[in-house]
This record gives C-alpha cells, sequence and structure tokens, in this order.
C-alpha cells in the first residue's frame, strides 16, 4: 500500500486541480465584477437597464444549469418561482405602504413561500416509484397554475394586466445594474465552487444512476428536493429585484413559455458548465432587446433553429463547443492531466467488537417472504436466517426467483408478504436507501457505475454515508476498507483511478462496482454474479477476497454465482431455489451430492460443479 | 342534462382527435413530440389556405392531412432520428421546432388572428334539445379516427410492426421487423393526424400563430396518463374532458381549464401508470 | 467594448433628434392585439403624413417609431424602454392592451415622456404624463343597456367576458349600471385569455335563458370564438358586445350579424372629418388599407392633439407640453375632443347593429357623454 500509484500515470491531486481551476475561476470572477463595475460609465442608458434584467435572468438559468445539467432535474417552472418572487414584491408594495419593514416582509414571504411551493413540487415528484419525467410534468403544470391563479386574482394580483407603479426602491439605474451584475457573478461562482466540490460530483452521479445512488444509502430525494428549494430560492430573490426594479409585475413572468426559454439557453450555453448558460442568458436577453423592435419573429426563428441544431449535433451546447475550438487551434496543445485523490486504508471494520456481544441478532433473517405480480408468484415462502460469518450461496436455474430475493432483501416496498430483519432491525417497507443504513451493501448482476465520474470520484461517492462529502472542497484522500483496496489493487483499479469509469472494460466495471460496495462497510452483503466477466486469476482473487471478510470481519455475504465450481469453492452454505421456493438448504456437501439438486437444476441428473451445468443468463 | 352530456361526449371527441397523433408518435418512438402544437397550428394554416383558395372547406382536412405527412417525414429524417436514445433531448429540440414552425407562420401569415369557413352551420335537433352540428360531427370524427387507427394497428402489416416495437423493440427488430421503417411512417403518420386536427378544430375557433400551445398542453397531460393504448387515450379523454366540462359548467371555466393538467397530474403521483392497465 | 460602440451609435442619434419629432408607438403587433394594431398604426401614419405635408410641428419633421410590445407586459417593459430611451422619442402615442400600458407606465415615469394613451380600457389609469382620448365604462355602457332595457324590454341580463382586467373591469361596471337602472344580472361567467371553447358558458347561457346577453372580451381570438360558437349553438339572443371592434365585427362575417355595439367611432359616421379620413387611409394605403375603427380612429385624434399641444406650449419640452395637453381640442371624425376631464375626454357614443355584411349601422348617438371621475386626484 506503500506506494500504490507506482504504475500509473502521474496524476494530480484533486485540491491542486481544483485550487488551479479555482484560480482561474477567480481572474474570471475578478473579470467580471470590473466590467460590472465599469458597465455604467461605458453604457448607454438602455443598454444598462435592459442589462439589469438580463443578469437577472443569468442567475436563474445557473440554478436551471445545476438542477439539470448536473443533477439530471428538468424542470421547467423555475419561471414561477421567480414569478412568485416578484408578486411578493409587487403585492406587498401595491397593498401596503412602502416601508423597509415591509420590504423585508415581502422578500422573505417571497422566499418562503418558493420555498415551500419548491418543497411541495420535490415531495410530488421525488417520491419512490414517482416517473422520472414527472418533475418535468408537474413544473409545467406548476406554470400554467400560476397564471391562471393571478389571472383570477382580480384586483389583488391586478389580474392580466399585472401591477406597477407602486412605491419601491429609491435607487438609480446603476446601482441596480451593479446589484444585478454581482449577484450573477456570486451565484455563478458559489454554483460553481459547489459543483466541483465532492458534494457536486453527487448531483453527476445521482445524474447518471440514481439507482446506485440509493444503494449507497444517500437520499437521492432529499438531495435533488434540497436543490430545487434552493434554486427556488435563488428564482425568487431574482424575481424580487427584477420586480422592484421595473416596477411592474405581470403574471407572463411565471408562464411556462419563459420557464422553457430558461431551458433553451441553458442548453444552449452548454449544460453542465454554469459559465456557458449564464453568457448565454445575458447575450441573448440582450440582444433580443435590441432587435425586438425590428425584427422580432426572425431573431425568434433564429434562436429556435440553432437550438434544434445544437440539440442535435451538439448537445454538449455552444459553449463547449467553442471552448473546443479554440483549443484546437491554440497551437499549445494541453493535453488534460488526469486527477484523482490517494487512496487510503480506513480504519477497520468494527463489526468484530459486534460480534463479541455474545447474542447479537441474526445478520440477516428472512420470514416466509413471498413475492406476486398479479397471479404470477414468484417468490414463495421463502425463510432462512443468514448468520456472521457465513457465505450462503443462492443457486437455482434460471427464473428461480434469486434475485427477486435479493431484491426483495434490500428494498422493503418489493415483497409481497413476510418479514425480514438486518441485524435483528426490522426492514419494513423501507427504501433502499435506509435497508443500506442497517448495513446492507448491495452488488447488482450487470455492472451498476457511473459512467460520467472517474474511478476515484466513485469511489469517493460511495463512501459518502461514512464521510461527508464537503461542499466546497475536494478531497485528496479516499478512505477505503481493506477489502475494497484489495478488490482495487488485485483487479489494477488503482492504476486508474483518474480514468472515466465510461472507459473502462467490463470487468473493470464489475470490480470497481465490487470495490465501492464494499467501501460502504457493509455487514451483509449481498452479491449478484459479482465475478461475471472477470478473468480467471481474478475470480480466485476475489473469491478469496470474499472468504476473507467473512472469516476475518465476520460478514454474511449472499451470494447468487452461476459459476457452480466457484460456489463449492467458497460457500460455507448453499441455499438451492427452484420455482420461486427453497427446495434445499444445506452445507456445500449436503447439496452437491442432492439427487433431488440434480434433477431439478439441469433437468438431468449431473453433479453440480461440472462446468456443463454453468451458463450465463439472466434471472427473474 | 342532455347538454351537459353532449357538452362531455363532444369534448371528448375534441381531445381525442387532438391527442392521438401525440399518443402514437409516443408509443412507437417513446419519445414526446412537442412540435405537436406546432403541427396543430400548421393544419389551421392548412384550412386557411383552403378557404382563401375558395375551395371546399370540406378539403382543409385532406390537404393538412398532406402537408402534415410531408413534414412529419422531413422532420423525423432531420431532427428525430439523430434522437431516438436521447428521450428528453428529444422533447426539447422538437419544442424548438415549435418555435421555428409558430414564428414561419407568423412571417408568411402575419401574426393576426384570422378564420376559416366552417362546412356546416348552426345547430341541429337532437334529444329534446339543439346542439353544435359541427361539435357533433367532431365526435363522429373522433369514433371514425379512434376506430380506423385501431383497424390498422390490429389489421395491417404496418400495424402489426408498430405494435411489436411498442412492445418490445429488440425483439421485435431480432423478428426481421425494420423498426426504423417504423419510427419513419409512425412518426410521418402522428404529424399527419396532428394536422388534420388542427384543420378540424378551426372552424370553432380562429387561428393564429400560437392556436396550438393550449392544446399542446392538454394533449400532452392526457398522453401521459395514457401511457401507449388508444383505448385508455379515449377513456382518459372522456375522464378528464368530461371533469373539464362539470367544473365548468357547476364551478367556473377557469377552473375548468385548469381541471385537465391538474386531475393528470395528481393522477400521474397517485397512480403513475394513468390509465394503462399496468 | 461592443457598449462603448452602441454608445457613440445612440449618442448620434439623439444628436439626429433634434430636427424631428419622434412620436412612439409601442404597440400588440403580435398577440391578442395583433387584429387590430395594423389599422391603429395606419391612422398614426396618416396623421404624421398629413401633419408633415403641412410643414411638421413646429416646423420640425415628424417621425412614427413603432414598436411590438406582443401585447403583454414583458414585450411592454422592452418596447417602452427602447422607444423611450434607445429612440429617444418625444411622445408616445397608442393602444395598448391594459397589461402591457401598466407595464409601460413605470417606463414612461422614468423617461419623463407625454404618454397619449389612445385605446378605450376599463377606467381609473392615472399618471401625470398619461392623457386618454377614448371611451371607458362610463361612457361605452350606459347606451347598450338602456337600449335593451327601453326597446327590447330586458329584465334579465347574462354576462361574459375574459379573465383579465379589461373583462373584469367592464363587467363589473355593467353589472352596477344594469342593477341600478332595476335590472338583474342573472349571470356572470370568465373564460380564461387563451382559452377558446366558449361551451361551458354557453351551456350556462341556454339555462339561464336572459333577456340579453352582454359580452366584454378580449379583442381578437376571444371574440371571434365566441360569437361563432354562440351562433353554432343556436341560442337566441339579444347580444350586445362591449369588446368588439368594426374590423373584428366585419371578420368574423355573417354570424356576427344582428349584435349590438357601442362604440364612439363607427366608418358609416356622417360628418366631413370621417369622409376625409377614410379617404385619405384609402388614398395613402390602397388595397392594403385596414378597416379603420374605435381603436384606430383615436389614434389619428392623439397625433393632432398632441401636435396642438407643443405648438400651444412652443416647445417638445415635457412639463411645458403636459400643461397645454388637457387645453387644447381637435375636431376629427368623432367630433370635438379635449382630454379636460380629469386627463380624459368627454365623448358622443352611438350604438350601432351589426349589418349581413358586416358594416354597422347607427341606431342611436348619445352626445358628450362625460367619462365620471376617473382621476379626482388630477385636475
Amino acid at each position: 500500500m506503500s506506494a500504490p500509484m507506482r504504475d500509473a500515470a502521474p496524476a494530480r491531486l484533486p485540491s491542486e486541480r481544483f485550487r488551479l481551476e479555482l484560480g482561474g475561476i477567480g481572474a474570471l470572477t475578478l473579470l467580471g465584477l470590473a466590467l460590472v463595475a465599469v458597465g455604467p460609465l461605458l453604457l448607454d442608458r438602455y443598454s444598462v437597464n435592459i442589462l439589469i434584467r438580463s443578469f437577472l435572468y443569468g442567475s436563474i438559468a445557473v440554478t436551471v444549469d445545476i438542477l439539470w445539467g448536473f443533477t439530471g432535474v428538468l424542470s421547467f417552472g423555475q419561471s414561477a418561482f421567480f414569478a412568485i418572487g416578484a408578486y411578493a414584491c409587487g403585492l406587498a408594495f401595491s397593498h401596503l405602504d412602502f416601508t423597509p419593514l415591509v420590504a423585508v416582509a415581502a422578500l422573505g414571504g417571497g422566499v418562503v413561500v418558493a420555498g415551500l411551493v419548491a418543497a411541495l413540487i420535490a415531495w410530488l415528484a421525488f417520491g419512490t416509484g414517482v416517473s422520472p419525467l414527472y418533475i418535468s410534468v408537474v413544473t409545467l403544470v406548476l406554470s400554467i397554475v400560476f397564471v391562471q391563479v393571478i389571472y383570477a386574482g382580480g384586483d389583488f394580483t391586478g389580474s392580466s394586466s399585472g401591477l406597477s407603479g407602486f412605491d419601491t426602491f429609491d435607487l438609480s439605474n446603476e446601482a441596480w445594474f451593479r446589484i444585478a451584475g454581482v449577484a450573477l457573478v456570486l451565484v455563478t461562482l458559489l454554483g460553481w465552487i459547489f459543483v466541483r466540490s465532492d458534494a457536486g460530483r453527487l448531483l453527476v452521479s445521482i445524474r447518471e444512476n440514481e439507482q446506485r445512488c440509493r444503494y449507497f444509502g444517500i437520499s437521492t430525494s432529499w438531495v435533488k428536493g434540497a436543490l430545487l428549494v434552493v434554486s427556488a430560492v435563488v428564482a425568487a430573490l431574482a424575481g424580487y429585484a427584477y420586480a422592484a426594479y421595473t416596477d411592474v409585475v405581470a403574471p407572463d413572468l411565471g408562464d411556462f413559455q419563459f420557464g422553457t426559454m430558461l431551458v433553451i439557453w441553458v442548453a444552449l450555453g452548454g449544460r453542465g458548465t454554469l459559465i456557458g448558460p449564464a453568457i448565454i442568458a445575458v447575450l441573448i436577453d440582450f440582444v433580443s432587446a435590441w432587435l425586438s423592435g425590428s425584427l422580432p419573429f426572425v431573431w425568434q426563428l433564429v434562436v429556435g433553429a440553432v437550438f434544434i441544431v445544437v440539440i442535435v449535433i451538439m448537445p454538449q451546447g455552444l459553449g463547449p463547443a467553442l471552448a473546443g475550438l479554440v483549443r484546437r487551434l491554440l497551437p499549445r496543445v494541453s493535453r488534460i492531466q488526469p486527477t484523482a485523490a490517494r487512496l487510503a486504508e480506513a480504519p477497520t471494520y468494527d463489526i468484530e467488537t459486534h460480534m463479541q456481544m455474545g447474542h447479537a441478532p441474526a445478520a440477516v433473517e428472512i420470514t416466509g417472504v413471498a413475492r406476486s405480480y398479479g397471479s404470477l408468484h414468484v417468490l414463495e415462502d421463502i425463510s432462512f436466517t443468514g448468520r456472521r460469518g457465513e457465505l450462503v450461496s443462492l443457486v437455482g436455474p434460471n427464473g428461480a426467483g434469486k434475485t427477486t430475493l435479493i431484491r426483495c432483501i434490500s428494498d422493503g416496498q418489493e415483497r409481497t408478504r413476510g418479514r425480514i430483519a438486518i441485524q435483528g432491525r426490522e426492514v419494513g417497507r423501507m427504501p433502499p436507501e435506509r435497508c443500506v443504513r442497517l448495513g446492507l451493501g448491495r452488488k447488482f448482476q450487470t455492472p451498476n457505475v457511473f459512467d460520467a465520474l472517474t474511478v476515484a470520484e466513485s469511489l469517493r461517492v460511495s463512501r459518502s454515508r461514512l464521510e461527508r462529502l464537503s461542499p466546497w472542497r475536494r478531497a485528496d484522500e479516499i478512505h477505503l476498507p481493506e477489502a475494497a483496496m484489495q478488490v482495487a489493487r488485485a483487479t489494477g483499479l488503482v492504476a486508474q483511478l483518474g480514468t472515466t469509469v465510461r472507459h473502462l472494460s467490463h470487468g473493470a466495471k464489475q470490480a470497481l462496482e465490487l470495490a465501492m460496495v464494499l467501501a460502504m462497510e457493509p455487514s451483509v452483503l449481498l452479491l449478484d454474479e459479482p465475478t461475471a466477466g472477470l478473468t480467471k486469476p481474478e475470480r480466485t482473487l476475489i473469491g478469496g477476497i470474499l472468504v476473507d471478510l467473512v472469516a476475518k470481519h465476520g460478514l454474511c455475504i449472499l451470494l447468487i454465482e452461476h459459476d457452480l465450481e466457484f460456489v463449492r469453492e467458497i460457500s460455507s452454505r448453499i441455499i438451492v431455489l427452484h420455482q420461486g421456493r427453497i427446495v434445499l438448504d444445506g452445507s456445500v456437501e449436503e447439496v452437491v451430492t442432492s439427487e433431488l439438486v440434480r434433477t431439478i437444476y439441469t433437468g438431468e441428473p449431473q453433479a453440480i460443479g461440472e462446468p456443463a451445468a454453468a451458463g450465463p443468463g439472466s434471472d427473474g | 342534462m342532455t347538454d351537459l352530456l353532449l357538452d362531455i361526449l363532444t369534448t371528448a371527441g375534441i381531445l381525442f382527435v387532438v391527442a392521438v397523433g401525440l399518443l402514437i408518435v409516443f408509443g412507437v418512438l417513446k419519445i414526446i413530440n412537442f412540435a405537436h402544437g406546432g403541427f396543430l397550428t400548421l393544419g389551421g394554416y392548412a384550412a386557411l389556405i383552403v378557404t382563401e383558395l375558395n375551395w371546399s372547406p370540406w378539403l382543409a382536412a385532406p390537404v393538412a392531412l398532406v402537408i402534415g405527412l410531408l413534414l412529419g417525414a422531413a422532420v423525423e429524417r432531420l431532427i428525430v432520428r439523430p434522437l431516438y436514445s436521447r428521450p428528453l433531448d428529444a422533447i426539447l429540440a422538437t419544442w424548438g421546432l415549435s418555435i421555428v414552425v409558430v414564428q414561419l407562420i407568423t412571417i408568411g401569415f402575419g401574426r393576426s388572428t384570422q378564420f376559416v369557413l366552417s362546412p356546416v352551420q348552426g345547430a341541429v335537433p337532437l334529444l329534446g334539445t339543439s346542439y353544435s352540428l359541427y361539435r357533433l360531427i367532431m365526435l363522429i370524427v373522433a369514433l371514425v379516427l379512434g376506430g380506423l387507427i385501431g383497424v390498422v394497428m390490429q389489421g395491417t402489416r404496418l400495424g402489426l410492426a408498430a405494435r411489436a416495437v411498442i412492445m418490445n423493440e429488440t425483439l421485435a427488430q431480432s423478428l426481421g421487423i425494420n423498426s426504423e421503417l417504423v419510427r419513419f411512417a409512425t412518426f410521418s403518420v402522428g404529424a399527419g393526424i396532428a394536422t388534420v386536427a388542427g384543420a378540424l378544430i378551426t372552424p370553432l375557433l380562429s387561428i393564429d400563430p400560437l392556436m396550438g400551445l393550449p392544446w399542446l398542453l392538454n394533449a400532452f397531460m392526457l398522453v401521459m396518463v395514457s401511457g401507449t393504448s388508444l383505448i385508455s387515450l379515449a377513456a382518459a379523454s372522456l375522464v378528464l374532458g368530461g371533469a373539464q366540462v362539470v367544473v365548468s359548467t357547476y364551478s367556473s371555466p377557469v377552473l375548468g381549464a385548469l381541471t385537465i393538467v391538474v386531475l393528470a397530474a395528481v393522477l400521474l403521483r397517485i397512480r403513475p401508470a394513468g390509465f394503462a392497465r399496468a | 467594448m461592443v457598449g462603448a460602440v452602441l454608445g457613440l451609435t445612440l449618442g448620434s442619434f439623439a444628436a439626429l433628434a433634434q430636427n424631428v419629432v419622434k412620436i412612439g408607438v409601442p404597440i400588440g403587433l403580435s398577440g391578442a392585439n395583433s387584429v387590430v394594431a395594423p389599422s391603429v398604426v395606419q391612422a398614426g401614419q396618416l396623421a404624421v403624413a398629413e401633419i408633415n405635408a403641412h410643414g411638421g410641428i413646429l416646423g420640425k419633421h415628424v417621425e412614427l417609431d413603432v414598436a411590438d410590445d406582443g401585447s403583454g407586459a414583458d414585450g411592454a417593459v422592452k418596447a417602452f424602454n427602447s422607444l423611450i430611451f434607445q429612440q429617444n422619442v418625444n411622445a408616445l402615442i397608442t393602444m395598448e392592451t391594459s397589461a402591457a400600458r401598466n407595464a409601460g407606465l413605470p417606463v414612461v415615469a422614468r423617461g419623463k415622456v407625454p404618454f397619449i394613451y389612445t385605446s378605450s380600457y376599463e377606467g381609473r389609469s392615472c399618471s401625470p404624463y398619461l392623457f386618454v382620448d377614448a371611451w371607458v365604462p362610463e361612457q361605452q355602457v350606459p347606451p347598450v343597456i338602456d337600449y335593451f332595457q327601453k326597446e327590447k324590454a330586458a329584465k334579465t341580463f347574462f354576462l361574459v367576458g375574459s379573465d383579465y382586467a379589461f373583462g373584469r373591469g367592464m363587467l363589473g361596471f355593467t353589472r352596477k349600471y344594469i342593477e341600478a337602472h332595476g335590472g338583474k344580472v342573472i349571470g356572470e361567467e370568465y373564460l380564461p385569455m387563451d382559452a377558446s371553447d366558449w361551451t361551458p358558458v354557453l351551456s350556462k347561457l341556454r339555462t339561464a335563458n336572459p333577456d340579453a346577453l352582454v359580452s366584454s372580451t378580449a379583442g381578437g381570438a376571444p371574440n371571434v370564438t365566441l360569437t361563432k360558437q354562440l351562433r353554432a349553438s343556436g341560442i337566441q339572443v339579444p347580444f350586445g358586445n362591449l369588446g368588439v371592434d368594426e374590423g373584428t365585427a366585419k371578420a368574423i362575417g355573417a354570424d356576427a350579424a344582428g349584435v349590438y355595439v357601442s362604440q364612439s367611432y363607427l366608418t358609416s359616421l356622417d360628418n366631413p372629418q370621417n369622409k376625409a379620413f377614410i379617404a385619405g387611409l384609402q388614398k395613402m394605403f390602397g388595397s392594403e388599407m385596414k378597416t379603420p375603427n374605435d381603436l384606430s380612429e383615436p389614434e389619428y385624434d392623439g397625433v393632432y392633439l398632441y401636435k396642438a399641444a407643443v405648438e400651444k406650449a412652443g416647445s417638445l419640452d415635457t412639463d411645458k407640453v403636459l400643461k397645454a395637453l388637457p387645453t387644447v381640442s381637435f375636431t376629427g371624425a368623432r367630433g370635438p375632443i379635449q382630454m379636460n376631464k380629469q386627463h380624459h375626454a368627454p365623448l358622443t357614443m352611438y350604438l350601432g347593429q351589426v349589418q349581413q355584411d358586416g358594416s354597422v349601422k347607427v341606431i342611436q348617438s348619445f352626445k358628450n357623454v362625460d367619462p365620471g371621475d376617473q382621476c379626482p386626484k388630477l385636475k
């Protein structure tokens, strides 16, 4: 472990890279602030007027990018949150006197209402079993409903005419320009720091593979909900400033066309780049204000057409496409150095201490579990106990219900009947992320990884439940338990820490997922064909590690494997499933010699463990 | 009471006609065509051209169909095909397309509200009341269109292939079905039905470049709760359209206008499969 | 950098503006007002062409600067900003939706330019910069209701509108007026502005079976869909439409026949000013001419009223022009107009009925109807 990076390309440490990039963004920030400071001196009055609004729109575009570009949450409703902030200002100043107290109360009210509405939307959209598209649908509905509510509000909301001419802050255009400009620079800077941090990597991993995140014990609904609320608050603040500056609020601030326009800006500027959307939003809004008098329809046509072309041909957006072009044209070809954190040994498992407590509860206790889809019974009356220090293999022909059983253990919503306890605690109807917190780890049948992250980042995210991810820094060291470290080392992952997972071989992805699951330090490990796609030596090695985990650290492992030779070598017990029922639960010897098992397993008498019996394939 | 019943039935019929093109595209291609509203608008303008050429108003729908089929074919080739693997991007690209369509129409036909001739006028006596003849015709159109699509899906090779692609695309491909062709044909037909729907609803309404938008939103919500089945769509049109009429009649039309989108959103949350059986 | 260049360009515009009088027309070329907007622009262009042919205003050439406000607030903020701060117009004279007008007013206050609003509206919009030369509910509603009560013996009324400020404002006043004059409102229904299906409203109308129907919808599409669907439903009832202009009535065609309207201007008005106005439009625009109407003619008057005020003030200075505006009068197709009642103008109103060919026949006229207390704080 002394020299883990020996055979790897010299990779930069995350903190170094982060500091380097921070230098760049810092320079950009200063440039932005300088422009904001001198802007009113150089620009004519009209441009200053228009840019104030463009800057506010830019800030919302940044929030849309964090939601959609980074986290994959496509919201059409940011316009509604913007309008909520704006109406908080308009309503308060129209119906109450303009006093500092009212101004502050209105700001607070707008922020709170926007936050509450966002929380409600999050509750609706990010619940278990809700379609990922639902957030887009429900935010669309939000903007439609918002506009109708304003229309129906009569004199109170000003209906279609909106509210205008209320007393507002007595600030010059130059002051508003600087407020909006500084706000845009700050929102972009803070957003940038956040998405580059370890916590920011978590957003990308949610976008890439939400299921895997949940099985790392991360409450993705909560993360997405919190993000939506924060974005709503930022949008509401921008809306408040908009209303206070223009002295007008009108229903079309919150409508679905504006919400869609924000999404278009982000796509054009470059999803997941933050700065691209901010710049494009300001640019397009500014230019369209200039052109609105002379050729509004042609301009809209051009924006629409460019948008289609960008989506179809360069989905990464205009910003990155231009940046790529510039990089290619520059003579100094700067090869991007890979970045990766160092691996370090985590303090060892504390399961042993549990074990010494004597009458500790069983690792997994399954009682009368059944799963049916309508009239189809996939599992019936499954009961067994997995103890610490046991490696239990689940075998059976395709469709026997092995994977379904694993799914029922790791997700409380899955089973139709029966009880499951992990470490003596009832699973009930817990979603996966809470099951995982009981000490469960699950590796899926096909590699379930984060394609857009590097190996090191993936491992970092998998540890997030044990080591909090910082929202403003990147850690240089990833602490892995011995077993995860062994897997990483044995399969050559340590040499590929800076490699993007997308570029890994199938076997390496398998190994990575196993390492990630082990990094969670589970006490009960559910493995669905962990060695499929690995080479013979790698399998032997992994087999050794599993046996070691069981023997030394007292884990309980439930293993689905088709390679029965492998099963025979490492199992302490074998459970044979057939047509959704346990037909045999016994020692390796008992199962191997069972006539019944031979018959059901192969359709003809044959010894388990003979290669002919092993076959790849999927399992219901 | 008879009036209410007729209102519900004809409203459901109109909603069905407007949404069915979107449904079949969603069913086969698994993408949501946000240019559907643009296609509806285009159908309205096809009817306008027919009126301006002094042709019979009955020709509006066939003319719209031809325009829709051709445009749909072109759009599938150029915009939709590269995005099959990116369904969310397909929503955005087709939304961009609808912006382009609206602006082109604006440049070509002006921004103003225009009107077309209705092939029939006035009301007819029915079940003891008198009722708008054109709305009744729309109900019949909905039934015929639904029936026709049903027959095509059940009884022809294209329909068989389309159903195979809906159920399991990989399997369909391995059975030698040219899924690319099926998608191409489906999108083209879906666009054609959309333009026809646009041409059919205009005699009741007026035409302007943005006329498709409210219809797109309702159609989108109906398809969301219907999944891929014609029967679900018919049920959804009847239930949600009926709810809209009832709310509008007994409460207020302002609330009624929100009924479809809000009910659909609630329904999707409680039962993600919506009206579909699975 | 770009900004600096733009700033220079704008500077030269401003210099140029010394020799011309620029009149800004922010208007709904797109959106709800798109049907009527071209006729308003033509009325303005005619007035400007006539004035220029007779030596301009204070010897300066007059220019019309049209900007699309999209018939909404957001577009209006852009259009007003562009006209006032980019084009440096001397005054704004236009017809707009209430949303656009309200959104523009704060910009007007910041830019300090006179603003003559030439659209009939729901009333009570007050600003030192704002003058109105078109009708408000107090002037438009009484002719229709009085006629229905006296001539049609109507006792029960059904009110239908678009759910927006104008619709609700008009019908609110109408209800009060009907109830104050012994009538009864047995139904008041609104449809969202962008909705086009009037089926549920018509069902309620059929059930209520009133003596008369009064509507106040948004211009353009909702007006058309209501009229068409009303005819298709076969419901027979005297129908007074407060929101329809002559051009739209003509576009609807035969379906609009029989509808009662109350206007301050109708193309059939028999006076020399109207004949000259229509002849001027025909000469200037030929086949491109849009039918003049109650929303477009006030634009023509508005430009002349502004001319009179500037000439009386002897300067383009905003304060002086604002002071002169209520004191000047202009006799156009609608007769003499003076905005001397709290920035609003007494008007002669006409009750008309749409004929089969889309023209409107005058049935009764009401002289110098007072706008009532619109802006008590303004003199």
